[in-house]
């Protein structure tokens, strides 16, 4: 028999907004640690900037090499928002609250570092404006909407915009609380977000209409912008690999793996971080897991389902880049890495509840899947450029340079700082959500039944 | 009188079984393209800029071993997998039959270059120095690309412009072989041969009702505009003409 | 910190005022520097172009090209379409002549010594003062005590070079790094003829070649990349190449086979030949001269010569000998030519004069599709061969400058310094001589040690003329004129000697009565006009002389060459045995270096352009490599790109790259020349980022030339450059070779089904 702790609504505030109000001394030293980081990242990626994109590792004919990998990356872990969020506010899951939060902000941030790979890697940021936001009117020419590069841009700014107001929707009650339990310019700034919230009824549902119309719109923009950024590679008739009509829902369903995962990894820190173990509970992980042993597996159809296109054509072109991919150095290691730790390892883990219900282990094998999905990107784009085909005489492989490689590590200190900027800001587990959940349901879903929670006073 | 000019389309043909390897059409280039000088890293880094080159391929072991030379450019694709991929249009279809870049649009998203299926694009990842007396020898009439941008056999279209300002000039029609590619003035062996095809008279036909005529991955529809006259060899096992 | 005008203009834009008041209205020296020289106002119309035609003085076959100038500068070099030998086509050396014009590294002003030699301590001086002391050394000095090095030169220049050192009394050696001397030897006794033949490759179909790597860099390179392009599809039946070497040479590469012969043993295989088309096929040769190559005893005097006896000794197997002479015998139109690693064993000569006879027995001697020969110069004092002494001339004037017999020691555009084995002890031998003058217009080896400098232009600033050498099969004088105005304070070789021979007085003066060479050569001109025949031919002096500057030279397609009248020598009864230097225990190779096909003998190693063109073969660049057996390697555990220390005669090393090659021999290595150079020049190439960078002329792989033994070819005294043997050891180092290829992949048969190679429609 699970056991629901309901909490007093001044200690649901008090606990979730501890961080806000006032940050721990840790908090200020990984603050400062990240930050170290980034400033490191920041002036690599300037002298890249400056002397040119001859620094990376990128060398005909692999001219996509591991920004463009972490630029797919952080798009597919930015589909953990919506999926959550979305699916599971139109669905009505319960267990959804603690996690929504936290997913869309993830999906937030993740969106805006994957979109600066593109502008590092083209290695003239200043040239590139007219690329996404086209204003050479006068002369009639237009950016070229064939392009998936051009496709990009728009989908991945409007799946930003999308979910940036879906963060902001649901974060206008708490900063009404928070407005309410601060002083001088803080309790000013937390005024003007919070939008004159006072609660009433109508702003309630207001407020909740919002949520469901935002969840309803961004659900195909979500698979819209993995899809398009697939097709960044499935439109090259120029490498074999990469044409293919899977794509799209091979990367999205990929994504959503990733994203999932992260969020899993992510909602395990926060309750270790702050001590937020009566509101990201056992449940929560559990039931995320099995939603994970789903995707993984739907994501592992796809992944045969590549290989069955070589076997069952048998076209040679096709099997020599699977060759390269698999069972040639140096890409084999990393193929068997990133399937084993994608797929062999976790999933199958995951379908005893022992294991879902054991925080630590679900936190290394949820953060091993991303390491896979991120080696899994790598061997889909950079064996597909580096095959050995035709009339490619001066043929190479790929090695990433000292400062792709800091970039992406920066890259992930970033997503992680901006995350610990906003847990200081704003509350990461809705506050409003928690209450709305406690007062609607004294019951909870076990297995296909509700039933009714004990409520413990405490 | 000046009349409308014709519509032309200039197609090049490549014969393989003349060419020596000698790397003429390769200075030649770099010489009116005022392409970057490839220094030793360029080469160990795998980006050297070499807009023609001339690929070799070994058959056979010691002491029966064989080279095979192929000259390869832009193929000048009617159907160029380049082309719709840039985000920007840099790299576009004229209505002569090349693809051209125009290089102050290029990004350098590099996007081109991945889906070029004969590699004939490169990329500017340095910006190109030059001591600074060498660059007297740069041709006025061809841009200096700098870092950032993707840049490939043009045909020479300035050699085409300039030819056709000639002929307008003088209130004629272009001649055919009055200008050629600095590649193809410079084949010592003749191997490349330039002209416009819907010009009935020109000498490219003579060479393009050749049996040995072929177009490289011509499978994946690109309709280049190089056509490849194929090599020879005594012991290969088809015969020209009968394949 | 130099102004250059792009600074300049930055300057300007930074300090508005003054670039106003100072700067704004001038236009600054430098863009001033580079003007036309004949001063033709079309010349400085923006984007007008306008084409001169001159003489290539790139690799030294003299032929015509033609150069694109636009507002003063020279932009482009093309072969000019009228000259018979080039026929407006051109290779990777003539295209690079740009960067010798405007090469970072030239020579900028006459200089004189101050520091100690080869210290590098110049100190600029005025032409005057710098020919008063070349005056003051020749007065001061025993003319017989006085030597003066130089390329073969030819044409004007070679004449008067030639008149003042008859008449000033000193020595005159001309020298080339990849000697033609036993080349010319065996096609004098074969032939008779004095001048090199033209091989008519064009119009052969048949063509069997002994080392001669005739496609790179080999005597001519544009006229036989042409003719070989019309071999291949020209008009007539599709010819058929065979390469007999002891390296995979671009030639090879291109040839229809390739056989592999021990270094030596050439001309084995060409007298086996021989005695299989007199044995064999008596009725499909000339008798006459099989009479005369065996000396009128018939095939059996060549009795050790039997294709099983010389596959023995040679590699090349009996069929195969037996397959060669059968397709002589049945095509026509053959040609059999010799040349390089052939004729530089020890019985180079020897080698190349058995494959040459092969020519009079197939009967291709004097006709089209066959060894054409060249006809005498033009005019009688005219040199149409550039003389070069031999190497052991070379090792004679370096033990005269040793023992301290040369007081003055002048060198042009000769850098035996460089070219010569370091076994001969050129540089030390060198600074034996008492004054060291150098006439070159860059930096190199020799002219490191130099007292003084009087740099010469380069060729593109220049007047002169060349007699194209090979010539096409008839009279031809290549003109020369100034393209550019020269860039810097430099002087013509010519102008230079013109005014010392003045300054000396006497008979030298008398030797030389032109005021200029731009005179001398108008003389050469005129003399040509009252020929009253070929190309160019005008009443009016002034007009004769506008019309050759055009068309970039005058040349008489009915001065044809004569068939010389001698039948051939008689072949050798028994082999010559190639003999080696050198290591022969342990791991150890036949040394066989070979002409790079773009920097030739290393003249090019200063050209960015030239640097970067791929070698044909390997697509190497930039370096020395040492091409090796792949299954030898495989056994050494050699890897490409590992260091190998490469052993000579005498202890002699150098360390160069491993290149792996299918096309090797296992008992052979194989080294390109060119690189090695110490003084070349040391500018900076490669993007803005140092560790990406590299300094071109100096410092790029080690000079094949150097471990080289001194020894000689028997009957030439040339450098057997190819008579050695070395042992290889890997220095446990280990770096990248730059070459154009990826690492190589083996599936070439992909390549093959994309790539349809055919045979020819009909063939013998
Ligand atoms: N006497 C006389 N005066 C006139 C006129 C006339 O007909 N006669 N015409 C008038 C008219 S209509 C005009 S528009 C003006 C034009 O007058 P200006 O604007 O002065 O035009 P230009 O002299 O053609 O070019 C200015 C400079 O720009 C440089 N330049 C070229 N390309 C670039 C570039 O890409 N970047 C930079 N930074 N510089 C570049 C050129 O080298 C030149 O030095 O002159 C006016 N003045
Ligand atoms: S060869 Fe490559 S660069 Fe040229 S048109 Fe075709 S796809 Fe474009
Ligand atoms: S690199 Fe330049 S030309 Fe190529 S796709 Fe990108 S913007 Fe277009
Ligand atoms: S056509 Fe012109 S640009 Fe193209 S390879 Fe030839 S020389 Fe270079
Ligand atoms: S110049 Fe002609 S013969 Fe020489 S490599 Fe180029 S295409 Fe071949
Ligand atoms: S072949 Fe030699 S002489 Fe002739 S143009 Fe070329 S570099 Fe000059």
């Amino acid at each position: 028999m699970q056991q629901r702790v309901a909490l007093p609504h001044p200690q649901i505030n008090a606990d979730l907004l501890k961080n806000v109000l006032k940050a721990p001394a840790w908090y200020w030293g990984i603050m400062a640690f990240l930050g170290g980081v980034v400033i490191f990242g920041s002036v690599l990626v300037a002298y890249l900037l400056n002397k040119g994109f001859g620094l990376s590792g990128a060398h005909r004919p692999v001219m996509w090499g591991i920004l463009i990998v972490d630029f797919v990356f952080w798009i597919g872990i930015s589909h953990a928002g919506v999926m959550l969020s979305a699916i599971l506010r139109l669905s009505k899951a319960e267990w959804r609250r603690p996690a929504t939060r936290a997913a869309e902000v993830l999906t937030v941030f993740s969106l805006m570092i994957a979109a600066l790979h593109p502008v590092v890697h083209a290695g003239r940021p200043w040239r590139i404006i007219y690329w996404s936001f086209p204003y050479d009117f006068s002369r009639g020419l237009w950016v070229n909407i064939r392009s998936p590069l051009v496709w990009d841009p728009s989908a991945i700014f409007t799946y930003l915009t999308g979910s940036t107001l879906f963060v902001i929707v649901a974060l206008i009650p708490d900063m009404a609380v928070i407005r309410d339990r601060t002083t001088g310019i803080r309790h000013n700034i937390y005024s003007v977000m919070a939008m004159g919230w006072r609660g009433t009824p109508r702003q309630w549902k207001l407020q909740v209409v919002a949520g469901f119309l935002l969840s309803a719109l961004l659900l195909p923009v979500f698979v819209s912008v993995h899809s398009i950024v697939s097709w960044d590679f499935a439109v090259m008739i120029g490498v074999e690999g990469y044409h293919v009509t899977i794509f799209a829902p091979y990367f999205v369903i990929g994504a959503v793996l990733s994203g999932v995962s992260a969020v899993v990894t992510m909602m395990i820190l926060m309750k270790w971080m702050f001590g937020w173990g009566n509101y990201i509970r056992q449940e929560h992980i559990e039931n995320l897991a099995k939603l994970l042993v789903v995707i993984g597996t739907g994501w592992l159809y796809f992944f045969f389902v590549e290989f069955i296109f070589a076997l069952y054509s048998l076209e040679s072109q096709e099997i020599a880049l699977r060759e390269l991919q698999a069972f040639t150095w140096p890409y084999w290691p990393l193929a068997l890495v990133f399937i084993f730790l994608s797929y062999i390892i976790p999933i199958p883990m995951w379908m005893f509840p022992g294991v879902r219900r054991n925080i630590r282990i679900m936190f290394w094998s949820s953060l091993v899947v991303n390491v896979g999905m991120w080696l899994e990107r790598f061997l889909i784009i950079v064996p597909g450029l580096a095959r050995k085909q035709v009339w490619t005489f001066d043929w190479s492989t790929y090695h990433p340079s000292f400062i792709e490689v800091m970039i992406v590590v920066t890259a992930y200190a970033l997503v992680f700082l901006l995350l610990l900027t906003f847990a200081k800001l704003f509350p990461l587990i809705p506050l409003f959500d928690i209450k709305e959940g406690d007062i609607l349901g004294d019951e909870i879903v076990i297995g296909k039944r509700r039933v009714p929670a004990l409520r413990v006073e405490e | 009188m000046v009349s409308t000019p014709r519509e032309r389309k200039w197609q090049m043909v490549v014969d393989a079984d003349r060419c020596t390897g000698c790397q003429a059409c390769v200075i030649a280039c770099q010489a009116e393209n005022n392409i970057p000088i490839n220094s030793e890293s360029h080469f160990q880094q795998k980006r050297a800029f070499t807009w023609i080159r001339i690929e070799r391929y070994w058959e056979g072991e010691f002491p029966e071993v064989k080279a095979r030379f192929i000259p390869f450019l832009c193929q000048h694709c009617d159907n160029a997998p380049c082309e719709p991929v840039c985000p920007v249009f840099a790299t576009y279809h004229n209505n002569e039959g090349l693809n051209v870049q125009v290089y102050n649009r290029c990004v350098g998203t590099r996007f081109c270059q991945n889906n070029c299926p004969y590699h004939a694009r490169y990329f500017n990842f340095w910006e190109p120095v030059w001591p600074e007396t060498l660059r007297n020898a740069l041709n006025p009439d061809v841009t200096v690309r700098g870092r950032g941008i993707m840049e490939k056999c043009t045909f020479c279209v300035q050699r085409i412009r300039r030819g056709e300002q000639d002929a307008k000039r003088e209130g004629r029609d272009v001649r055919d072989g009055e200008f050629q590619p600095a590649c193809a003035q410079a084949c010592p062996a003749n191997v490349l041969i330039f002209g416009d095809v819907r010009d009935p008279q020109s000498r490219i036909h003579e060479f393009l009702a050749k049996d040995r005529r072929f177009r490289l991955r011509e499978e994946l529809g690109t309709e280049t505009n190089v056509i490849y006259l194929s090599k020879l060899d005594l012991e290969a096992k088809e015969v020209a003409g009968h394949a | 910190m130099r102004t250059t005008r792009r600074k300049f203009l930055k300057w300007s834009s930074v300090g508005a005022l003054g670039a106003v008041v100072f700067g704004g209205c001038t236009i600054p020296e430098s863009a001033l520097l580079v003007q036309s020289p004949v001063r033709m106002p079309e010349d400085l119309v923006s984007g007008l172009e306008a084409w001169y035609a001159t003489s290539c003085g790139q690799c030294g076959a003299g032929e015509g090209i033609i150069v694109r100038v636009i507002e003063g500068r020279a932009i482009k070099i093309e072969g000019n379409p009228d000259h018979p030998v080039s026929r407006g086509k051109s290779v990777a050396m003539c295209q690079a002549g740009l960067q010798s014009l405007y090469n970072p590294a030239r020579l900028r002003a006459p200089m004189k010594l101050t520091g100690s030699r080869g210290s590098g301590q110049y100190q600029e001086i005025t032409w005057e003062e710098a020919y008063a002391e070349v005056v003051d050394s020749l007065r001061s000095a025993d003319p017989a005590r006085v030597a003066l090095m130089t390329e073969p030169l030819r044409g004007t220049l070679g004449m008067m070079a030639g008149k003042f050192m008859e008449a000033y009394g000193g020595q005159h050696l001309g020298y080339e790094a990849l000697e033609r001397t036993t080349l010319k030897a065996a096609v004098q006794q074969v032939f008779g003829a004095e001048r090199l033949p033209d091989f008519d490759i064009d119009h052969s179909d048949y063509i069997l070649s002994f080392g001669a790597d005739f496609l790179s860099s080999w005597l001519s390179p544009t006229r036989y990349n042409r003719g070989y392009g019309e071999f291949r599809q020209g008009g007539n039946e599709r010819g058929t190449l065979i390469q007999v070497e002891s390296r995979f040479s671009m030639t090879a590469a291109n040839a229809d086979k390739w056989v592999f012969v021990r270094p030596g043993r050439e001309g084995e295989v060409a007298v086996s030949i021989a005695y299989v088309l007199m044995t064999e096929y008596a009725g499909a040769i000339d008798a006459a001269a099989a009479n005369a190559l065996t000396g009128g005893q018939g095939a059996t005097v060549l009795g050790t010569f039997t294709p099983e006896a010389v596959a023995q000794t040679s590699g090349v197997s009996a069929e195969r000998i037996r397959e060669l002479a059968k397709a002589l015998a049945e095509h026509p139109n053959s040609i059999v030519l010799g040349g390089g690693s052939a004729g530089a064993t020890s019985n180079g000569l020897s080698n190349l004069k058995a494959i040459y006879s092969l020519n009079h027995l197939i009967g291709s001697v004097g006709r089209s599709g066959g060894v054409v020969f060249n006809p005498a110069s033009p005019l009688g004092d005219l040199p149409a061969e550039g003389k070069a002494g031999p190497f052991e001339e070379w090792q004679g004037l370096a033990d005269r400058m040793r023992g301290g017999q040369v007081q003055v020691a002048m060198v042009h555009g000769a850098n035996p310094a460089y070219g010569l084995p370091t076994a001969v002890g050129f540089e030390e031998a060198l600074n034996g001589a008492g004054k060291i003058i150098s006439f070159s217009s860059f930096m190199d080896e020799t002219t490191r040690w130099a007292d003084l400098i009087l740099p010469d232009h380069v060729y593109l600033e220049s007047w002169g003329d060349d007699v194209p050498e090979p010539g096409p099969g008839y009279q031809v004088v290549t003109f020369q004129q100034p393209v550019v105005r020269p860039l810097y304070r430099t002087r013509a070789f010519g102008d230079s000697l013109l005014a010392v021979a003045k300054e000396l007085g006497s008979s030298v003066a008398a030797a030389l009565p032109w005021a200029t060479m731009k005179e001398a050569v108008q003389e050469t001109a005129l003399k040509l006009q009252a020929l009253a025949r070929g190309s160019v031919q005008s009443g009016d002096a002034r007009s004769f002389w506008n019309a050759v500057l055009q068309r970039g030279g005058w040349w008489d397609l009915d001065a044809k060459g004569e068939r010389p009248a001698e039948g051939p020598p008689a072949l050798p009864t028994n082999a010559v045995e190639p003999r080696f230097e050198g290591p022969t225990s342990g791991a150890s190779f036949f040394l066989v270096p070979f002409v790079s096909n773009s920097l030739g003998d290393g003249k090019g190693a200063n050209l960015p352009w030239l640097q970067a063109a791929p070698d044909p073969v390997t697509t190497v660049v930039w370096h020395t490599w040492v091409e090796l057996s792949m299954s030898k390697a495989q056994e050494l555990g050699i890897k490409e790109g590992d260091e190998l220390e490469i052993e000579g005669a005498g202890g002699r090393r150098i360390v160069a790259k491993a290149y792996l090659h299918p096309g090797v021999s296992p008992d052979v290595v194989c080294i390109p020349t060119g690189q090695g150079h110490t003084h070349y020049g040391d500018f900076l190439v490669g993007p803005d980022v140092s560790r990406f960078q590299n300094g071109v002329g100096t410092g790029r792989g080690p000079n094949v030339f150097a471990p080289l033994a001194a020894a000689k070819v028997e009957g030439s005294g040339a450098l057997a450059w190819a008579a050695n043997r070395v042992s290889i050891r890997k220095t446990g180092n280990s770096g990248r070779l730059a070459k154009l290829e990826g690492p190589v992949f083996p599936d070439f048969h992909d390549v093959e089904a994309y790539w349809p190679i055919r045979k020819p429609e009909s063939s013998h």
